[in-house]
C-alpha cells in the first residue's frame, strides 16, 4: 500500500479529482446535467442522492465506461474524460460495483491477484515460460495480495471460493481486489447496500483506515446516516444535477437536500389538510 | 503381452482418433476459455491438414517439419481471422465462424491444385501413435503452463466479466487475440495429425460434423481446465465404439443422449475446478451465488 | 430469354425455400438467443411427417402441407421445452443451448434416418400438384408458384406480426432482454413457446415444400436447408424478416444462375463468397440492427 504525501487530516489536501460541467444524456434522458464537483486528496468523499440521481452514471463516466457528451473530468491535473477503462485503471483509479462483481469460479486470493495485474512486473510470456524472475515476481505479487486481504480481514479465507462467502465478506474481497494495483483513488459504489449496521460499520472503518494510509475514496451512498458517520465531505445530487456540497452536516441542513429526501413542507401541510 | 497387442488391434484406432480429437478439443478450449464461442478450429485444421499433406506429397518433407509448418500456418490464419472478425459480442463470432467453416469447404472444393478438389488428396505418410502422443504431450504441457501462469488467471477474468476485467487494466481483446493464435497453432497441428492418420483428406473431412463434435467434446470434458478437452475428446471418441460393441443401432443417438445428460447435470463439464472447490466448501456453509455474469461461455 | 426467365423463377422458388427456413432459424436466434444446430431437423421431420400422412393415410396435398407445418412446429416446441427451457432456469447462455441443440440434432437426425430407412424418399406422383402453369412466355411448375407464394405470404405475415402487433412487440422485447421484458409485464413463457412454434412451423413449411420439390425427403434435406438458410440469415440481417426473405431469394437466384452460366461445381461457392463479403463489409447484413456486432 503506497503512502502518499497528503496530510492525514481529511479534506485539506490538493484536489485530486475534478468534474467540470459534465453532461451525459441517454436518448432523451439527461442522466447527468452539467455537474461540477471536486474531491480532495486524502479524504473520504460521499456522492449521495436519491435513487436515479445519476450517481452510478458519474462513477461510470469517471471510469471510462461512458464518455461525457460535454464537460471534462480531471484527475491529478490531467484530462481523463476520453480515456478507456484500462487506461483509467493504469493512472490509478479503481472501483467496486453496486452488486458485488467478483469473478465466478475463483478463490478469494485469485480475485485479489487479478486486481494486481497492473503491477505484476513481468511479461505474460515470461510468466508462461516460468522463468526464475517470473516466479520471484509472482511470489511477491502473491504476498502483496495476501497483505491486502489481511487489511480487509479476509486473509484466513484466501483459498476458499469467493462465491461461498457471505455478502459482506465478498464486498471486502472486492475492495481488496480494487486495491491490488495501488490506486490513488478508490470509487466505492454503494459499498454497504444490503448490509446490516454491523457489516456497514466494518466497511466504514475500513474506509477510514485506507484514508489514513493515504488513499482517496469517493463513496456512492444513499443512506444519509452512513454518510454522516463515514464521510469527511460530500456532494449531493438529484436528477443529474448538483444539489449541495460540503460537510455532511452542512448538506443535511440545506433546504434543497431536505426537499429531495423528505418532500416539500408545503406539500406535507396540504396532504394533512386533505385527509 | 499378447493381450496388449490384441487390445491394440481392437482399439488402437480409437486411441489414435481420440488423440487427434484431443488436438481439436484443445484448440476449441483455447478460445472458449477466454469467453469466445467459435468454430474456427475447423478452418485452422483444414489449413494445417492440406498444407502438411501437400508438403509431404510434393516435397517429401519429413513429419517433424510438416507439423511445425502446419502449426505456423494455423497460427497465421488465426491471427488474420481474429484481426478481421473478433468483436466482443459473443453471438457474432459464433455465426461468423460457422460461416467461415462453410466457406472453407467451398474454397477447398474449388482449388483442386491445393486440395485435390472433390477427389481429395492421398497423404503418403503416416504419423505413428507414439509421434502423436509426443505432440499431444507437448500441447498439453503448453496448456498446463498457460493455466498456471498470469495468462490463465486473466483468461478466466475476461471470460467471466470482460467489463470488470478491463477496469482492472486487463485488455480483453488482446487476450482473446492471443487465445485465437494459440487455437490456430494447435488446430493446425490437429489438422495435420488427422491428415497423417486418415492418409486421405478431402473438403468433406474438415466440415460441420467435426465442428460440432469438437465443441461438444470440449464442453463435455470441461472448458475450465486444460485436462477437460483431453478427457472430453477421449470420452466422445470412445463412446460410439463402446456403444457399438453392445447396441450398434443407437451409436449416434447415444452420443446425443450423453451430451444432453452432461449439459443437464454437469453443465460445466466433467473436469471443473469450481465444482471441486464447491465440494470442499460444502463441508462448511451453503454457497451464496456471486452476482456477476452467469453465462457458461 | 426463355431459359433466363425459367431459371429466374427456378432460383426464386429455390430461394424462397431458403428464405422460409432462414426466417424460422433467425427467429430462434434473434428472439431466443439460440444458435440452434437442431433447426434443420425440424424441416426434415416436417417433410417426413408430410410424406407419411400421404403414403399412410392418403392425405390430400393441403392436409399434407398442414401436417408438415404443424409437425415442424410441434417438434420445435418439444425441443425447446425439453432442451432449452431447463437451461434458461440456470442461465446457461448461448453455449449451453448450442451444445444441447447439437445433442438433439444428432438424436433427431438418427431417428429421421430410421424413419426413412436411410433412404431419400419422394412424394408419389399424384399426391401433389405437378402441372405446369402457362404464363405466356414460360411455363412454371405449380410447386414453384406455391413455394414463391408461401414465402411472400409468410414473410409479410410474420413481419406484420412482429412489427405491428402487441405480441410481436413482446417478441422483440424478449429478444432484447428477457428479464426486462418479463419485468415489463410480458409473459415471456408464452412468447418463447409461440416463437418456437412459429419458427418450427416456418422451417417446417420449407421442409415439406422442399421435400416435395426436390424429391428428397430425408435427414439430409434439413442439413442442406440449414446451411443455405443460415447464409440467408447472415446476409439478410439476423433479426429482420424482410432481409432474410430477400436474401434467401437473392441467394437462390444467384445459385441457379451460377450453376447455369458459370459452372455447377461452383454453385455453392458463390453463395458462400457472398456470405464472406457480407461478413467483412457489412456484418449486420442487409437490414439487421447495428447492435449485433458491438459489445
Amino acid at each position: 500500500m503506497q503512502l502518499s504525501d497528503a496530510t492525514s487530516s481529511p479534506g485539506t489536501g490538493l484536489t485530486l479529482l475534478k468534474l467540470h460541467n459534465v453532461v451525459k444524456n441517454f436518448g432523451g434522458v439527461a442522466a447527468v446535467g452539467g455537474l461540477s464537483t471536486e474531491v480532495r486528496a486524502g479524504s473520504v468523499h460521499g456522492l449521495i442522492g436519491p435513487n436515479g440521481a445519476g450517481k452510478t452514471t458519474v462513477i461510470n463516466l469517471i471510469t471510462g465506461i461512458f464518455h461525457p457528451d460535454s464537460g471534462n473530468i480531471q484527475f491529478d491535473g490531467n484530462a481523463v474524460q476520453n480515456l478507456l477503462p484500462a487506461q483509467i485503471a493504469a493512472i490509478g483509479i479503481s472501483r467496486t460495483y453496486q452488486n458485488v462483481r467478483l469473478f465466478k469460479g475463483m478463490t478469494v486470493l485469485e480475485q485479489v491477484l487479478t486486481g494486481c495485474y497492473l503491477r505484476r512486473g513481468v511479461s505474460l510470456w515470461a510468466s508462461f515460460l516460468g522463468l526464475p524472475k517470473a516466479r520471484a515476481r509472482w511470489a511477491e505479487t502473491r504476498a502483496h495480495a495476501m497483505h491486502l486481504l489481511q487489511r480487509v480481514g479476509m486473509a484466513d479465507r484466501a483459498d476458499e471460493l469467493a462465491e461461498t462467502l457471505s455478502y459482506g465478506e465478498q464486498r471486502r474481497v472486492e475492495i481488496a481486489r480494487a486495491l491490488g494495483a495501488d490506486p490513488k483513488l478508490l470509487l466505492l459504489d454503494e459499498p454497504t447496500a444490503g448490509m446490516n449496521s454491523v457489516e456497514a460499520s466494518v466497511i466504514g472503518r475500513l474506509a477510514h483506515e485506507l484514508r489514513d494510509s493515504g488513499l482517496t475514496i469517493l463513496m456512492v451512498e444513499h443512506n444519509m446516516g452512513l454518510v454522516t458517520e463515514f464521510c469527511d465531505t460530500c456532494t449531493v445530487m438529484n436528477f443529474g444535477r448538483l444539489l449541495a456540497e460540503g460537510t455532511p452536516a452542512a448538506c443535511l441542513k440545506n433546504p434543497d437536500v431536505e426537499e429531495a429526501y423528505f418532500g416539500r413542507k408545503s406539500d406535507a401541510e396540504r396532504i394533512k389538510s386533505v385527509s | 503381452m499378447e493381450k496388449v497387442l490384441d487390445l491394440w488391434a481392437a482399439y488402437g484406432s480409437t486411441v489414435v482418433f481420440a488423440m487427434v480429437n484431443a488436438f481439436f478439443a484443445l484448440s476449441t478450449y483455447a478460445v472458449l476459455s477466454v469467453g469466445v464461442l467459435s468454430f474456427a478450429t475447423v478452418v485452422f485444421a483444414a489449413i494445417g491438414g492440406f498444407l502438411a499433406a501437400q508438403m509431404v506429397a510434393h516435397f517429401q518433407t519429413p513429419l517433424f517439419v510438416a507439423f511445425p509448418l502446419a502449426a505456423i500456418a494455423g497460427g497465421l490464419a488465426a491471427a488474420v481471422l481474429a484481426a478481421a472478425f473478433l468483436k466482443l459480442e459473443s453471438h457474432w463470432m459464433a455465426l461468423a465462424s460457422l460461416a467461415l467453416v462453410l466457406i472453407t469447404k467451398v474454397v477447398a472444393l474449388n482449388a483442386p491444385l491445393l486440395t485435390g478438389g472433390v477427389n481429395g488428396l492421398i497423404v503418403p505418410a503416416k504419423a505413428s501413435p507414439l509421434e502423436l502422443a509426443v505432440l499431444l504431450g507437448l500441447a498439453t504441457l503448453i496448456f498446463y503452463r498457460l493455466y498456471h501462469s498470469w495468462f490463465g488467471l486473466i483468461s478466466l477474468a475476461v471470460r467471466e466479466d470482460p467489463a470488470v476485467a478491463s477496469t482492472m487494466g486487463i485488455p480483453p481483446r488482446r487476450i482473446q487475440f492471443i487465445a485465437f493464435v494459440i487455437s490456430g497453432i494447435v488446430g493446425g497441428v490437429g489438422g495435420a495429425a488427422l491428415a497423417f492418420t486418415l492418409q486421405f483428406i478431402s473438403p468433406e473431412t474438415y466440415f460441420i460434423g467435426i465442428a460440432f463434435s469438437m465443441i461438444a467434446g470440449t464442453v463435455l470434458g470441461g472448458s475450465f481446465h486444460w485436462l477437460g478437452p483431453v478427457v472430453g475428446a477421449v470420452v466422445f471418441t470412445a463412446l460410439p465404439t463402446t456403444v457399438q460393441a453392445f447396441v450398434p443401432q443407437i451409436e449416434d443417438v447415444a452420443k446425443g443422449v450423453v451430451l444432453l445428460l452432461i449439459m443437464v447435470f454437469l453443465p460445466r463439464g466433467l473436469i471443473d475446478p469450481r465444482a471441486m472447490r464447491l465440494r470442499k466448501a460444502n463441508q462448511k456453509t451453503t454457497p451464496q451465488p456471486v452476482a456477476g455474469k452467469d453465462a457458461v461461455v | 430469354m426463355q431459359l433466363f426467365l425459367e431459371q429466374l423463377v427456378n432460383g426464386w422458388a429455390l430461394g424462397s425455400l431458403y428464405g422460409l427456413f432462414g426466417i424460422g432459424f433467425g427467429l430462434v436466434f434473434s428472439t431466443l438467443g439460440i444458435l440452434n444446430a437442431a433447426h434443420g431437423t425440424y424441416a426434415s421431420w416436417a417433410a417426413i411427417l408430410g410424406y407419411f400422412s400421404v403414403t399412410q393415410f392418403g392425405a390430400p396435398f393441403p392436409v399434407a402441407i398442414a401436417v408438415g407445418v404443424l409437425g415442424g412446429g410441434i417438434v420445435a416446441v418439444a425441443v425447446d421445452q425439453i432442451a432449452f427451457q431447463p437451461l434458461r432456469a440456470v442461465k446457461a447462455g448461448m453455449l449451453g443451448a448450442l451444445i444441447t441443440s447439437i445433442a438433439f440434432s444428432i438424436i433427431l437426425d438418427s431417428l429421421a434416418g430410421f424413419a426413412t430407412e436411410h433412404q431419400s424418399l419422394a412424394f408419389p406422383a399424384g399426391t401433389y400438384p405437378r402441372q405446369m402453369v402457362d404464363l405466356g412466355v414460360i411455363k412454371v411448375p405449380q410447386m414453384q408458384i406455391i413455394t414463391i407464394l408461401a414465402l411472400l405470404v409468410c414473410a409479410s405475415g410474420i413481419y406484420f406480426l412482429i412489427q405491428k402487433t402487441r405480441i410481436g412487440a413482446a417478441m422483440r422485447a424478449v429478444g432484447w432482454n428477457e428479464t426486462a421484458a418479463a419485468l415489463g409485464g410480458v409473459n415471456s413463457r408464452m412468447v418463447i413457446l409461440l416463437t418456437a412454434l412459429l419458427a418450427g412451423a416456418t422451417s417446417g413449411l420449407a421442409g415439406v415444400l422442399g421435400g416435395i420439390s426436390t424429391s428428397n425427403v430425408s435427414y439430409a434435406l434439413g442439413e442442406g436447408l440449414m446451411l443455405k438458410g443460415f447464409a440467408a440469415v447472415v446476409v439478410g440481417g439476423y433479426d429482420d424478416i424482410r432481409g432474410t426473405a430477400i436474401a434467401g431469394i437473392c441467394l437462390g437466384i444467384i445459385e441457379v444462375f451460377v450453376a447455369q452460366y458459370i459452372s455447377t461445381s461452383f454453385r455453392d461457392g458463390f453463395t458462400y463468397i457472398f456470405l464472406l463479403a457480407f461478413l467483412v463489409a457489412r456484418p449486420r447484413g442487409l437490414l439487421g440492427s447495428v447492435n449485433f456486432t458491438r459489445a
